[in-house]
């Protein structure tokens, strides 16, 4: 079924081995960018989306699976809430940890 | 310090053998995130923003320098150089790896170690009075009874599902500092008019959305019947605590609903009906555990020591740092030492590896081995000779260490807030970084004196802002960290609830705040009178005319 949705969405996830934040890409894939996150636009766009995030979630592939609004401004999205936002940079209070010092940052 | 039997070891061995099959099922996908979750929580291992944060249980707050060294190379190897201590006197990595996880726990069970019972509801790390066994004020040492709580609490099998999380802490000082009254039950060490020591018990504490303080329910418990009390106290809670709404399951609740009286009088009858079966120990076992807690083999030494009045009249961080950092041991010659872990700009409770493992030598050379952490999220190094507190001082100086704070306005509580935890609603360390740094005038913190503010980054409460002189709370407002401001709380033995002084702030807005309460005081207070007291006197609306302007 559709879900409700008031404007564009990403979801985001847990890799299950080390916990890391990532974000599903229109292929599929899980990125540690949020750049390369897929939008949905609609409800049945991210009927479509979720379907894929859930199937790695069995796969073992991620754990926390969540659909996130997102700020979209040309080629640029980011998560819309403040904790999502943080979520793809790392914590604001060490900027030598987390994606905010690289997007491959281990 | 206690030392593990062979019991001990064989059961925290036994539990990371258990894990590790736990975790390798999981990572083949035999077992499913929804199996697995409740398996991870009992291990300490939660999932947060960022990455996964395991809890390693420090009972009662005391470590050997040895296992100070473990926690620091556990940081240096597993984790990101650095860990973070609690509220409740653990430390917590927030950067491990799941399928390092069961190598992580076996390190720690070689130094008799473990993160068992650190999450879920089940009856936590027991928590004590950070000077237990060197300060003046006490009654006993209340290490001893916690021990034996930590090993009958340990893999409970009644108690390992209980309606929520249960925490218990233990003072045997006449100052609480270990917040007794703020916790599911709350143990002070007394002596009766015959001079025998037993506790005053109480319960229905806490805090999260429905701060509570903890009632009386019994004014003198015999000690040798404290573990049969507390199984029918956890008896009557278990069975009538509220597990239908996780946010009315706290004992608090019931011991509200029910009335102290009634709770009072139920576990009396329970009591009475399992005190005759061997749940207490007997007394030789009871010795057996007090003698790993005898006090350290101290020589007598001089209690005035000229050389440190010398370098106090010369120097007044050092000055400052003796009179806030140091406390009366009870053995003449000695001090125990707070290390601050609030640097001013730094992040409260964090300490790199390198900290750790310099604490850890320190600890051997300074205090017969042996550190403790404090629920205000400082190291203590307990029995130092104060002819070394020169020394030492410079010592911890060096490493960012000396900060001259304990106790002051600067020695903020902070929980990890939205930095790190997925359940906060704001950030609570920039705020505590903003407060430090604009308070920074050690001269003025002198003059301020003692003031306790305390940060939750949500309404969970791990940052204790119910308790603070002057607490904070984070809330959401419309997708915007905003944050409130309280007044006149205490986690003391005069404890009380902060209450909320008006609508909430931007994070500059509530530091100018802070400052705007913290005028008000010094311009209102009398002769000697702290903060806490010149709230109480003065009452809320003076503060709140100087932050909100008159209405």
């Amino acid at each position: 079924m559709a879900k409700k949705i008031t404007g564009p969405q990403l979801i985001l996830a847990n890799r299950l081995d080390d916990g890391r934040a990532v974000f599903l890409t229109a292929a599929g894939a899980w990125s540690k960018q949020v750049a390369e996150a897929a939008v949905a636009n609609s409800e049945e766009e991210l009927t479509g989306l979720l379907s894929v995030a859930q199937a790695a979630e069995v796969s073992n592939q991620v754990v926390s699976v969540t659909p996130v609004a997102a700020d979209v401004s040309g080629d640029a999205v980011a998560p819309a809430h403040i904790k999502f936002a943080m979520q793809s940079k790392g914590p604001s209070v060490r900027s030598d940890l987390g994606y905010q010092v690289s997007p491959n940052w281990e | 310090m206690y030392a593990y039997d062979t019991f001990d070891h064989a059961m925290v061995n036994a539990r990371v053998a258990e894990f590790r099959d736990q975790v390798e099922r999981r990572m083949t996908g035999e077992l499913t995130e929804e199996e697995f979750r409740p398996l991870r929580l009992m291990n300490g291992l939660y999932l947060q923003l960022h990455a996964y944060m395991l809890r390693v249980a420090i009972p009662y707050g005391t470590l050997s320098a040895d296992q100070m060294r473990k926690l620091a190379h556990i940081a240096r190897k597993y984790d990101k150089g650095y860990g973070h201590f609690t509220t409740r006197q653990n430390i917590q990595y927030n950067w491990p790896k799941l399928s390092e996880t069961p190598d992580i726990l076996q390190e720690l069970a070689d130094v008799e170690m473990h993160a068992v019972q650190t999450s879920g509801n089940c009856i936590r790390n027991v928590t004590t009075d950070q000077f237990a066994g060197a300060t003046a004020d006490e009654v006993a040492d209340p290490r001893p009874y916690a021990e034996l709580i930590r090993q009958w609490s340990s893999f409970h099998p009644e108690f390992s599902f209980l309606p929520r999380k249960f925490k218990i802490a233990i003072t045997g000082a006449k100052t609480d500092r270990a917040a007794i009254k703020w916790h599911d039950i709350g143990l002070v060490v007394k002596e009766n008019d015959e001079g025998e020591i037993g506790f005053e018990v109480l319960a229905g504490g806490g805090m999260g959305r429905t701060p509570v303080i903890a009632k009386t329910v019994r004014d003198f418990l015999p000690v040798q019947d404290l573990l049969s009390y507390l199984e029918a106290m956890l008896r009557v809670y278990n069975e009538q605590g509220r597990r239908d709404n996780k946010y009315k399951a706290r004992i608090k609740i019931l011991v509200e609903a029910m009335g102290v009286e009634e709770y009072a009088r139920q576990v009396e009858a329970e009591w009475e009906k399992i005190r005759h079966i061997p749940i207490d120990v007997p007394e030789e076992e009871v010795a057996r555990i007090k003698a790993f807690f005898a006090p350290p083999p101290l020589a007598v030494l001089a209690d005035d020591v000229p050389a440190v009045d010398e370098l106090a009249g010369k120097n007044f961080i050092f000055k400052a740092w003796l009179a806030n950092n140091t406390g009366a041991h009870k053995v003449p010659g000695y001090a125990n030492v707070t290390i601050s872990l609030k640097p001013h700009g730094g992040i409260p409770g964090d300490a790199s590896d390198e900290q750790m493992d310099l604490v850890a030598d320190l600890a051997d050379t300074y205090s017969q081995s042996e550190i403790r952490v404090s629920h205000e999220q400082n190291l203590i190094l307990p029995h130092v000779a104060k002819k070394d507190l020169p020394e030492l001082w410079q010592k911890l100086d060096e490493a960012g260490l000396g900060t001259p704070n304990a106790g002051l306005l600067t020695d903020i509580i902070a929980c990890p807030g939205l930095d790190y935890c997925s359940l906060a609603n704001t950030r609570s360390i920039p705020i505590a970084q903003t407060i430090t740094e604009r308070f920074d005038d050690m001269k003025r913190l002198m003059d301020i004196g003692p003031l306790k503010i305390k940060i939750s980054g949500c309404i969970n409460s791990c940052g204790h802002h119910h308790a603070g002189h002057i607490g904070i709370l984070g809330v959401d407002r419309k997708g915007t960290e905003n944050y409130q401001i309280l007044l006149g709380g205490s986690g003391g033995e005069d404890a009380s609830k902060a209450a909320i002084l008006g609508p909430g702030f931007d994070e500059d807005g509530i530091v100018d705040a802070v400052e705007k309460v913290v005028a008000v005081y010094l311009g209102e207070r009398e002769e000697g009178e702290e903060f806490l007291a010149a709230y109480r006197r003065l009452g809320p609306d003076t503060f709140k005319e100087a932050v909100y302007g008159a209405h």
